[in-house]
């Protein structure tokens, strides 16, 4: 099955640059999959442009990226895109990921009660190690490529038409993997502190499909 | 028993043997370098406890056995 995919992608602070950019390698393979792909980068991840794409364009696939709290995920310049209470219930219908912190506690579950076929985000803090002398070229960053293979982990399964409970499963699955990976070789002092980050993304990635919540 | 200080101290200790250019993001609550990191955990602040929370929760998990599980 061919996906439609929506992706956001704000692109104004350190964070949002790297997972923008990780971001990337999930358009280009939707693309190869043949998907269509609506990408609201940079300005374009407003509300404005966000709520037109969902109404207009109706994608299966939502993929959000940006800074987040328990009933929010925002876009560019932390623009407000969707919140509990006021426009979750457009995600009617939609699988959604959130490379966002916390909106996996609040803002999925209730996105679900309105309508979403699933949410899988994170129900806290999303934490990531950087490469200092990276910070302006990320897709060279070998210390950040350890936290973004793993979550990128769900879009690739969802894209490869996977159940939204399996997406998740294989992107803690693929945390997992990297954490025994770091733990079996001759630890250095960055990998050993990158496992506490890893595990601590791991456990608070959560997906929410028809009112339960697998942890 | 572990206590708060002694946790804190550890997380110091693990965090001053980061290569220097090493930096962490926290979300919404910013990117810092390594020093800033361990001046956020020595001062108790939001970002320092989220720091021992991470710290605490690892801990835990060697306990339980977690590692074993994943």
């Amino acid at each position: 099955m061919k996906h439609s995919l929506l992706v956001t992608r704000p692109n104004f602070d350190l964070t949002t640059r790297y997972i923008s950019i990780w971001a990337k390698k999930i358009i280009a393979l939707a693309e190869e999959k043949g998907s269509a792909v609506f990408d609201l980068d940079k300005n374009r991840a407003n509300r404005k442009e966000f709520e037109s794409i969902i109404r207009k364009k109706e994608p299966s696939l939502v993929f959000l990226n940006g800074h987040g709290d328990y009933n929010v995920v925002a876009g560019q310049d932390n623009e407000e895109l969707i919140r509990v209470g006021e426009n979750e219930k457009l995600l009617k219908s939609k699988i959604v990921y959130a490379l966002s912190c916390r909106s996996g506690k609040i803002l999925g579950p209730s996105s679900v009660k309105s309508g979403a076929d699933a949410y899988i985000g994170y129900d806290e803090d999303f934490i990531f190690l950087y490469d200092g002398n990276k910070r302006t070229r990320p897709e060279q960053d070998k210390i950040a490529e350890m936290f973004s293979e793993p979550s990128n982990q769900v879009m690739v399964s969802l894209l490869k038409n996977h159940m939204p409970k399996e997406a998740h499963k294989n992107s803690k699955q693929s945390f997992a993997r990297r954490i025994k990976k770091l733990l079996s070789s001759q630890s250095t002092a960055l990998e050993s502190s990158a496992v506490r980050y890893l595990i601590w993304n791991m456990q608070h990635q959560v997906c929410c499909e028809r009112y339960v919540i697998i942890n | 028993m572990v206590s708060e200080q002694e946790i804190k101290q550890l997380v110091i200790e693990r965090l001053k043997t980061l290569p220097e250019e090493v930096g962490m993001s926290i979300g919404s609550k910013g990117d810092f370098n390594k020093n800033e990191i361990i001046a956020h955990v020595e001062k108790g602040d939001d970002i320092g406890q989220k720091i021992v929370e991470v710290e605490m929760n690892f801990l835990r998990g060697l306990k339980d056995g977690m590692l074993y599980e994943t």
